[in-house]
């Protein structure tokens, strides 16, 4: 029982973590069609801006902020004006094309540019070990999920109970109704790709230290959020937050109760699954048949 | 004469706008059906849910009988319903003579025996004589984007007609039409109707033309039926004048 | 096929047949691999550029062809028998992975291929006693076709052309049958395609499952090519690599598996100055490409050759109907 605990917890620290990466990608897609394939590239590259940074001299809470900075300018702003609108043109093709290609430029760029070799990542606080219920839980997995629920509660706030949030989300299930109420699309448009640079920026922060800084991160971090977000149901952000939580939880399960070799396996199956069984995903709506 | 349509209390909302609300009506073999109203009236709803392209919220769609309430729509069209399109559909790439063979093909035969049949699908002969109905024929190896808008049209209907259909929905067929192609056009589909016993509903918002092809006439507003019978009729009708002139609009 | 097409397809298959005569061991098996690779990218342009859909497990067809034919022969089946195993294979598993993703919209077919992708390298890794694992499989033996060796280097390139030439030449002829004017409408309006009563779903698992086909049928020829499979080789970084090479010839365009193909295995020989850089630089070429011309460089060449033979403004009579406001 213990055990279970200890990998339930770190399960939905890992989750919390996941859940951030597949909220943004879920409402990157529902605001303006974008299927950003480099989603994983976009987890893996802030932990490098902070890296160069405190190479540069920063300490971490700076060069932490900087990374922020740099991923909402860089992966939010950049991003949407480089190679989002320029391509939204030729249609969804194209962009998914894109962002494929996106996500194989990063990732060569970090392996070229900074390093090959796994890096270490410095922590949010020192790793001890706190006894919670006789089970051994790791002061790390403690502090990321705070900081991972914390956010996603903000975002929760942010998207409900905030103007500005509920325009978001009314440009994302309905632009062109959303114009007519006088909502400023374009802008909100913006906002959500911004939002993307926050919240990878913070999963980064919080996966890196576990995963260390790997030019391959992008990989594993961008298939749980794809997964996590089919797995919820594409159309509802909660149901990102909830596939990305059940995604870790089984996840972590899975490498001790499964073989450890067919780890990442798990997670694909439940992905057939549920896409012959609810494709619309666990919390998603059925969507009509488009005229 | 049996309904080839039957549509049976059917409604259809988005959200809170309920934009068909209990409609029903039938189409007699033979007939040509209007349907008009003003802007929102839920005419292109109640098409699309007929089509297969929507799903009604309530109520029951028939063709010859049989049950056909959220069929997909290649399965609808194998049934005998085609469409034309309101915003110009035809294949810009394939020459005319090409769309027509498209427009064909999938009604002979299986998927197997396309493959190692004739490129042609059997269906050249067919093919010209569409086109010459049409008086398309020196258009024959044109790419259909190089047409004009008007003889486009022509082989929009010209492609729903292609499969002998039972029954043809035309979505606003004037729209954007000269009046001398729009002649022609409705010249056109009463030469089909009258060779082929065909049906048709027709959504038009082009009183004119409503009046000069339709046999029955439905008019909708604000997603229910407000009149219906024959086009002399309803253009007398108060409750039709002022649902286009006066009263609310949706 | 225009007359300037059909002079380039022309001098193209002479230097395609001239060529090994003058290249070294390392030229001959490049080319080799060009031919193979092409097949794979013909397959896959079936499924992206006639289709639509965007598959990341080309590569893992490519590596169960590969494999299938490794075992088979190994287990003493006849090289023909093998090749076609490893074809039927994979359309059959093509056809029941695209089964239910097809179903849904929203490119869910994107997704589902790369979990497969990953699924089937985690197979080719563990399964040890099938596989062999990490240390994978080698000496893949190269066919004897009716008293012909295939066993060197310039036997072999030919083998791999002659296939190229009959695989290419099936998928023209299918796409000359009425199922290309089918895939046709499919890519450029599948809304109009239904309501034609063609069932789009249903031909678009037939192309998935036909480009599955040919990714096994590469593989087949890429075991006895390289001597040397291991599951590396046939993880996404090939699938990224096989669509690059779709995208950049020109998805949608008959030879554009062609030409991308070349482009993919002359790039990193061209760029072996800059190091490995040559990833760097051709994800940034294809986002490039995206950006300007979508439709790749057989697209770039079409447009060229349309602005440069401006088309004789359409006679009169054509001009007679205006649009009514």
């Amino acid at each position: 029982m213990a055990s279970f605990i200890q990998l339930l917890v770190s399960g939905l620290a890992t989750g919390a973590i996941y859940a951030l990466v597949a909220v943004g990608f879920s409402l990157l897609w529902q605001t303006s069609q974008t299927i950003n394939f480099a989603q994983g590239e976009f987890v893996m590259l802030p932990a490098f801006f902070i890296l160069a940074a405190m190479n540069a001299g920063a300490p971490f809470w700076l060069a932490v902020l900087i990374g922020i900075a740099l991923s909402v300018v860089v992966l939010g702003w950049l991003f949407k004006v480089v190679i989002v609108d320029p391509m939204l043109k030729y249609g969804v093709l194209p962009l998914v094309i894109s962002t494929i290609a996106l996500s194989l430029f990063l990732k060569e760029a970090a392996k070229d540019f900074y390093s090959a070799q796994a890096q270490p990542f410095p922590t949010l606080v020192p790793a001890t070990d706190l006894e919670v219920f006789g089970a051994v839980v790791s002061t790390q997995s403690l502090a990321v999920l705070l900081v991972a629920v914390v956010t996603v509660v903000a975002l929760h706030l942010l998207l409900h109970k905030t103007r500005l949030g509920r325009s978001m989300q009314a440009t994302a299930q309905n632009p062109t109704l959303a114009r007519i109420l006088g909502i400023p699309v374009q802008r909100m448009v913006l906002y959500t790709f911004l939002l993307n640079g926050v919240l990878v920026a913070i999963a980064s922060i919080l996966i890196t230290p576990i995963y260390l800084a790997k030019f391959t991160n992008g990989e594993v971090l961008g298939m749980a959020a794809f997964l996590a977000a089919i797995i919820g149901g594409f159309n509802q952000v909660r149901g990102a937050i909830l596939g990305g939580l059940i995604l870790g939880v089984l996840d972590n399960l899975s490498a001790v109760y499964i073989s450890s070799q067919y780890r990442g396996a798990f997670p694909l199956l439940i992905l057939i699954a549920v896409i012959l069984l609810r494709p619309h995903g666990l919390l998603g709506r059925a969507e009509e048949r488009s005229v | 004469m049996s309904a080839v349509l039957e549509v049976s209390n059917l409604r259809k909302s988005f959200g809170g706008i309920s934009a068909v609300n209990d409609v029903s009506f039938d189409v007699r073999e033979g007939e040509i059906l209007g349907i008009i109203g003003p802007n929102g009236s839920g005419k292109s709803t109640l098409f699309n849910c007929v089509l297969g392209q929507l799903l009604p919220n309530a109520g029951e769609i028939r063709v010859d009988g049989k049950p056909t309430t959220g069929m997909r729509p290649c399965d609808l069209n194998r049934l005998g319903v085609s469409r034309t399109f309101q915003l110009l559909q035809v294949f810009p790439q394939l020459s005319v003579r090409d769309n027509l063979i498209l427009a064909g093909q999938e009604h002979r035969g299986s998927m197997l025996s396309r493959l190692f049949g004739k490129s042609d699908a059997g269906l050249g002969d067919a093919a010209r004589k569409m086109i010459d109905f049409f008086q398309l024929s020196h258009l024959s190896h044109e790419q259909a984007g190089a047409l004009s808008y008007g003889q486009q049209k022509l082989l929009d209907a010209a492609m729903a007609f292609m499969a002998g259909p039972r029954l043809v929905l035309l979505d606003e067929p004037a729209g954007g039409v000269n009046l001398t192609m729009l002649a022609h056009l409705r010249e056109r589909l009463r030469a089909y109707h009258a060779e082929r016993h065909a049906t048709f509903v027709v959504i038009e918002h082009q009183m004119e033309f409503v009046m000069a092809l339709c046999t029955r006439v439905l008019v909708l507003a604000e997603g229910r039926i407000i009149a219906q019978g024959a086009p002399q009729d309803i253009r007398r009708n108060p409750t039709v004048i002022e649902a286009y002139l006066g009263g609310q609009s949706a | 096929m225009n007359r300037l097409g059909a002079i380039a397809l022309g001098a193209a298959t002479i230097l395609a047949i001239v060529a090994p005569f003058f290249l070294r061991r390392y030229g001959i098996y490049l080319i080799s691999m060009w031919a193979v690779l092409t097949i794979a990218a013909i397959g896959l342009n079936l499924t992206l550029g006639y289709a639509g859909q965007v598959s990341l497990a080309q590569g893992a067809f490519v590596g169960i062809g590969a494999y299938t034919v490794a075992l088979l022969t190994q287990a003493g089946w006849p090289y023909p028998v093998a090749f076609v195993c490893a074809g039927a294979l994979c359309f059959a598993i093509g056809w029941l992975l695209g089964y239910p993703a097809l179903r849904v919209q929203h490119h869910y077919l994107a997704f589902v291929t790369l979990a497969f992708t990953t699924l089937v390298f985690l197979l080719l890794r563990n399964e040890e006693w099938l596989t062999n694992g990490i240390y994978g499989i080698t000496g893949t033996a190269r066919p004897v076709l009716f008293g012909w060796s295939t066993g060197s280097a310039l036997d072999f390139y030919f083998f791999c052309l002659g296939m190229l030439a009959l695989l290419a030449a099936a998928t023209w002829w299918m796409l000359r049958s009425p199922w290309g004017r089918a895939f046709l409408a499919l890519r450029e309006n599948p809304l109009r395609a239904l309501s034609l009563g063609l069932d789009t779903r249903r031909y678009t698992l037939m192309a998935f499952a036909l480009g599955s086909s040919l990714g096994g049928m590469a593989g087949a020829l890429y075991a006895p090519l390289v001597q040397f499979i291991e599951p590396n080789s046939f993880s996404l970084g090939m699938s990224f690599n096989l669509l690059l090479m779709v995208i950049v010839g020109g998805s949608g365009y008959f030879f554009g598996p062609f030409i991308g193909a070349l482009v993919a295995v002359l790039l990193p020989e061209w760029t072996r100055f800059t190091e490995g850089y040559y990833l760097l630089l051709y994800a940034a070429l294809v986002m490039a490409l995206m950006a300007f011309c979508p439709s790749g460089l057989l697209g770039l060449v079409e447009r060229v050759s349309k602005a440069m033979t401006r088309r004789a403004p359409p006679p009169s009579d054509l001009r007679a109907e205006g649009t009514s406001p």
